[in-house]
């Protein structure tokens, strides 16, 4: 069966991001080699002992001695090991989640993308990534080398052993292959139930309301438990193939015991040449086999990362976009947009078809009309959330499109709908706007939205905490400190995305009044169905429902 | 010790497996005895070979070649018959699960409260799948591997100090260390939500961040969560090493231990001594899996810690102990209705007073936070009111039977739910005894009869999960379809253009009064677009009705 295309740009992906990786994964392995070492010489060590033992003096008390140094050395290497496999995936992690973030900030507000998915894409789908550079990477390389290692060391000192060890170790390929033809296929069906099972599962916890309100909650548990039955007996047939392939990597070990202790204890009789070598070819088994079960436990590991990696990959494949920079900011600003169109992908109609405006620098412009006309999207360009699809928009005369978004982003300062509040104190979610602003400054623009009138009631004035897990301000409050943040960017555009639509009239016209002060001397561009802002001394623009601007209105 | 309270109460959970469960154990340790005997035989056949290739180690040998064969293929069983038992164990502990949250969060999980929760009780369930076969199931093959071991060893007690002794510590220790692990693994659970809330934060609030051209600061926050999970993390794992490195130590202590003691006892010692070595290393292979399977523990017990919080969350409103007759009348009255989601937060309804008569149409308007989701839920009662009430023909309808009052309040909710089951599947949730014809007339009503006949598949399409088969209009209206099918007397819509575009979401609304057909309807909307069939508009701020202007 062949994987799906995005199944192999996945691999591809996860690929480079593992030569990426390739110097923090060499420690791991490196010591992983040096525990098989210490290993093969605990075995001999134990050989020699064993042989003492049996009548075949040589080894002592020092060995003794020798073996409990080793076993902790061991111990110290094992966990050193995982140390060093936690901080390399620790690393690729928190690169990868870097990455994704920035370009998640570059598709910006638009992308179609959920929070929630996109939050469960940087924080689980990355998460899911851990064990393909933490244990997979190191196991694989370690299935390799270990067992060579141990071969070599077999070699000098009994090479039909070795032999026997190498043949051996190319069985559980071919023998996995052979019960693996059926049991990958099975296990790949299996794995497909289980999701399916699983995806039921979260599917009715997630519509749990809708089954409660139409009596159906119980039906759905029953039907589950039936879900539940049929999958266990479709799995079960499944599992009794893909469970033979482990059974074999079990009987080729046990199978490699019994033949060399077959072998030397066959001949470990008084004339055995060197009972401690024959012993210590037979101990080194266990050693052999070790790195193999390593590997074939993180194998489930790659398959959860191949399934996250399909999911991140188209995300992070491709260069972000590029732009000019912003040598300063201008103190005033002219806009004007030229025949400018903007087209969702998908959508009906153009958002915007050849729009047409200009401003002059302290300009303020209204612009209104039903929802959906294309206000937002007017913003949208001037913010860099949106690309004109075609035309032009000039600011100061220079073309705005060859700035990068974020260089854009600097000209203004912007309100939206609904302004967010992030878990922090109010100070410093003013502070957002400019983190380097003096608490002059800082008054100045929280005296000027308003919100030191409200934040005086409040038990912590200006610290006390606000969003996620803090108090909750409502909405006309939030507003108020969204338009400080914008009073304290004092930047030279001014764009406002329906600014009072969560507001009650009272509220409305103490915030009107705020927005009437921010746009004092600057360009503005207001977006805008309430009645209150007509108010304002600007220009008004009429957006249509035929999507076309038309001429502006004095 | 509260962790092994939880997992006794999760064994509880699955009585009626009780069998199976037993069962896989009694193979598990079958195999893990069948281990001891291959490595006993073994062991005698080498220390029979060196001492001149007697009678006994020729036997020992050919002993040796069935064993070979006999414990992969016990391990096999041993694998499909615990599998066997834990699949039916998981699908108990789903279907108890749900039928407890249907009963403790009838609104849904998530629902008052941070999104992530579902996700985390979704892996908590799959830890618990683990509890079984990652860690009763290899404890039992190691109990009995080191019981056996200290039987055949028994007759020399320096012996059972030397070898017994290490093993049963390598056993027993990553058990004894499971709790504290389960704490750590708490945390790097509760980092890993912390985590979530620093991406949420940021990518909820994204508009403002770029505005403020704060992705840099913005991506150094998230970073910084980034970090302390690691590090959580990082003393998750280490204690997982320690526990690993702690046990692979004492198996090997055993296996020195008794060739320390063959030295000493000499010749005399020397079949028992290759015995015990051959003992030890057989052990090892059991006991390795002993650390997985304290880590295993620990993820069930913090798993099941909270599983059980959810399950006995108590019901937002307890259902009356002898219900009330469902009344005939449909006035729908609120009376002094105030509601807030948490004690901290400001109350989103503050005595609101409100009646609404059979078959009146009325509009709530509001922005989102307003408080209509809130009126939604307590008119479901998937919330209770803070003081006031809400009556339905004059009884309250805390006093109805849930089932009784949900017949006749269907509330289309934001997030009503399309199942991934086939369009009739969907709609026969709410009137599973309806004929296609019915469901044809609903879908009618909600005027999207004419598409679902232009599928090829017609009734029997898939929705996908959560709808995601069809556009967002399409969905939304297949869920109308489904809200209009019972005969419910009042009908309330949440945003129910919430993803329309414009045009659509005027037919949508122009066709509500055919669709509701004589019906009490509420719409709760953040605007109205004037094609509305309404009686009566009030607009909700700052948690007070008032009549809405123009």
């Amino acid at each position: 069966m062949e994987p799906p295309v995005n199944g192999r740009a996945a691999s591809a992906w996860l690929r480079k991001e593992a030569r990426a990786q390739r110097g923090r994964v060499a420690l791991p392995i490196a010591l992983g080699l040096l525990s098989t070492l210490c290993a093969a010489g605990l075995a001999w060590l134990i050989a020699r002992l064993l042989a003492t033992l049996l009548g075949f003096p040589g080894g002592g008390w020092a060995d003794v001695g020798l073996a409990l140094l080793l076993i902790l050395v061991v111990a110290l290497l094992g966990m050193a090991q995982e140390a060093a496999q936690t901080r390399a995936g620790e690393a690729a992690r928190a690169r990868i989640r870097a990455a994704l973030f920035a370009r998640l900030m570059a598709l910006g507000p638009d992308d179609p993308r959920g929070v929630g998915e996109k939050a469960s894409l940087l924080v689980d789908r990355v998460e899911a990534l851990e064990g393909f550079f933490a244990r997979w990477l190191p196991a694989m390389a370690l299935a390799l080398l270990s067992p060579l290692l141990i071969i070599l060391i077999a070699w000098w000192a009994d090479w039909v052993s070795a032999l026997v060890l190498l043949v051996m170790g190319l069985l559980v390929p071919v023998g996995m292959a052979v019960t693996g033809i059926g049991a990958a296929r099975e296990s790949r069906r299996q794995l497909e139930v289980l999701g399916r099972l699983s995806g039921r599962f979260v599917d009715r916890l997630r519509g749990l309301a809708t089954l409660v309100q139409f009596d159906q909650a119980e039906a759905e548990a029953r039907a589950l438990a039936g879900k539940a039955e049929e999958f266990r007996a479709r799995t079960m047939r499944v599992l009794r193939v893909a469970f033979l392939s482990t059974t074999v990597l079990e009987l080729l070990a046990a199978g490699t015991i019994a033949y060399l202790a077959w072998r030397h204890g066959a001949h470990l009789g008084a004339n055995h040449p060197d009972p401690a070598t024959a012993l210590f070819c037979l101990l080194l088994v266990p050693a052999f086999f070790q790195p193999l079960r390593t590997f074939s436990q993180a194998y489930h590991e790659a398959l959860a990362a191949r399934g996250a990696a399909a999911d991140l990959a188209p995300l992070l494949e491709g260069a972000p976009p590029a732009g000019l920079r912003l040598a300063e900011v201008p103190p005033r600003v002219a806009v004007a947009f030229t025949e400018v169109s903007l087209a969702y992908p998908g959508a009906p109609a153009p958002a915007l078809d050849r729009l047409t405006f200009a401003l002059a620098p302290g300009e303020a412009l209204l612009l209104v009309g039903p929802s959906g006309a294309g206000k937002s999207s007017v913003l949208k360009l001037l913010m860099g959330f949106a690309r004109p699809t075609s035309g032009r928009i000039a600011l100061n005369g220079q073309d705005a499109t060859l700035l990068a978004p974020a260089e854009l982003r600097r000209l203004s300062a912007y309100v939206g709908q609904r302004a967010h509040l992030f878990a922090g104190t109010i100070r410093e979610n003013i502070l957002l706007a400019r983190p380097e602003a003096s608490e002059a400054e800082l008054l100045r623009a929280a005296e000027a939205a308003r919100v030191l009138a409200f934040a005086r009631e409040l038990p912590e004035g200006l610290e006390t905490r606000v969003g996620e897990g803090g108090y909750g301000l409502s909405g006309g409050q939030a507003q108020r400190v969204a338009l400080a943040r914008a009073f304290l960017r004092d930047a030279p555009l001014v764009l406002l995305d329906e600014p009072t639509t969560a507001l009650d009239p009272g509220t409305e016209a103490e915030v009107m009044e705020a927005i009437a002060r921010l746009c004092a001397g600057r360009t503005a561009i207001i977006a805008t169905h309430s009645p209150v802002l007509r108010g304002l001394s600007a220009r008004v623009l009429a957006l249509g429902e035929g999507r076309r601007a038309e001429s502006p209105v004095a | 010790m509260s962790m092994w309270a939880d997992l006794a109460s999760v064994w509880r959970l699955w009585a009626a497996r009780r069998r199976a469960l037993w069962a896989g154990l009694a193979v598990a340790m079958l195999s893990a005895l069948a281990g001891v005997a291959l490595m006993t035989l073994a062991g005698k056949g080498v220390a029979a070979g060196v001492a001149g290739g007697g009678m006994l180690g020729v036997a020992a040998l050919l002993w040796l070649r069935p064993f070979v064969l006999i414990r992969p293929a016990l391990r096999w069983w041993e694998r499909m018959a615990s599998h066997d038992a834990a699949f039916r164990a998981l699908a108990d502990t789903r279907v108890w699960f749900f039928r407890r949250l249907a009963e403790r969060m009838p609104g849904g999980i998530g629902f008052t409260g941070s999104g992530d929760l579902l996700g985390r009780l979704v892996s908590d369930v799959d830890a618990l799948d683990r509890f079984y076969l990652g860690a009763v199931v290899p404890a039992a093959g190691a109990l009995a591997a080191v019981l056996a071991i200290a039987l055949l060893l028994g007759a020399e007690p320096a012996l059972l100090l030397w070898v017994a002794l290490p093993l049963a510590v390598a056993l027993v220790l990553p058990l004894a260390l499971a709790p504290a692990t389960a704490r750590a693994a708490q945390r790097a659970a509760e980092a890993r939500g912390a985590l979530r809330a620093a991406a949420v934060d940021p990518l909820a609030g994204m508009e403002d961040v770029l505005a403020a051209n704060a992705e840099g600061r913005a991506a150094a926050r998230l970073a910084e969560a980034d970090r302390a999970m690691m590090a959580a993390q990082r003393r998750l794992v280490a204690r997982g090493a320690w526990a690993g490195a702690a046990g692979q130590l004492l198996t090997q202590m055993a296996l020195i231990g008794g060739l320390a003691w063959g030295l000493m006892a000499g010749e005399a010692g020397a079949a028992l001594a290759v015995l015990a070595l051959f003992l030890a290393i057989g052990a090892a292979e059991m006991l390795g899996l002993m650390p997985r399977a304290g880590a295993a523990l620990a993820a069930a017990g913090a798993g099941a810690r909270r599983l059980f919080e959810a399950a006995d969350a108590p019901p937002p409103v307890a259902e009356p102990a002898t219900p009330a007759a469902p009344p005939e009348d449909a006035t729908l009255a609120l009376e002094r209705l105030s509601f807030a989601w948490s004690p901290t937060a400001p109350p989103v309804l503050r005595a609101v007073d409100l009646v609404i008569r059979p078959g009146e149409r009325i509009a709530i308007l509001g922005p989102s936070g307003a408080g209509k989701s809130s009126l939604a839920a307590l008119l479901l009662r998937f919330a209770a009111p803070g003081e006031g009430r809400i009556t339905l023909g004059g009884v309250d309808i805390a006093a109805l039977e849930g089932a009784a009052l949900r017949r006749r309040v269907v509330v289309l909710s934001q997030n009503a739910r399309l199942f991934d089951d086939s369009i009739a599947a969907n709609l026969r949730l709410a009137a599973p005894e309806a004929p296609e014809a019915a469901l044809w007339r609903a879908l009618a009503k909600a005027g999207v009869g004419e598409f679902v006949r232009s599928l090829p598949e017609g009734l029997e399409t898939l929705c996908g999960e959560g709808g995601s088969r069809f556009s967002g209009g399409e969905a939304r209206r297949i869920a109308l379809a489904r809200a209009l099918l019972p005969p419910a007397p009042v009908l309330v819509l949440d945003e129910p253009t919430a993803g329309l575009d414009q045009a659509a979401a005027r037919a949508f609304l122009a066709t509500l009064g055919t669709a509701a057909e004589g019906r009490t309807l509420i719409l709760l909307t953040h605007e109205l677009t004037g094609v509305e069939p309404l009686d009566r508009a009030f607009r909700l701020a700052g948690g007070r009705l008032l009549p809405a202007a123009g």
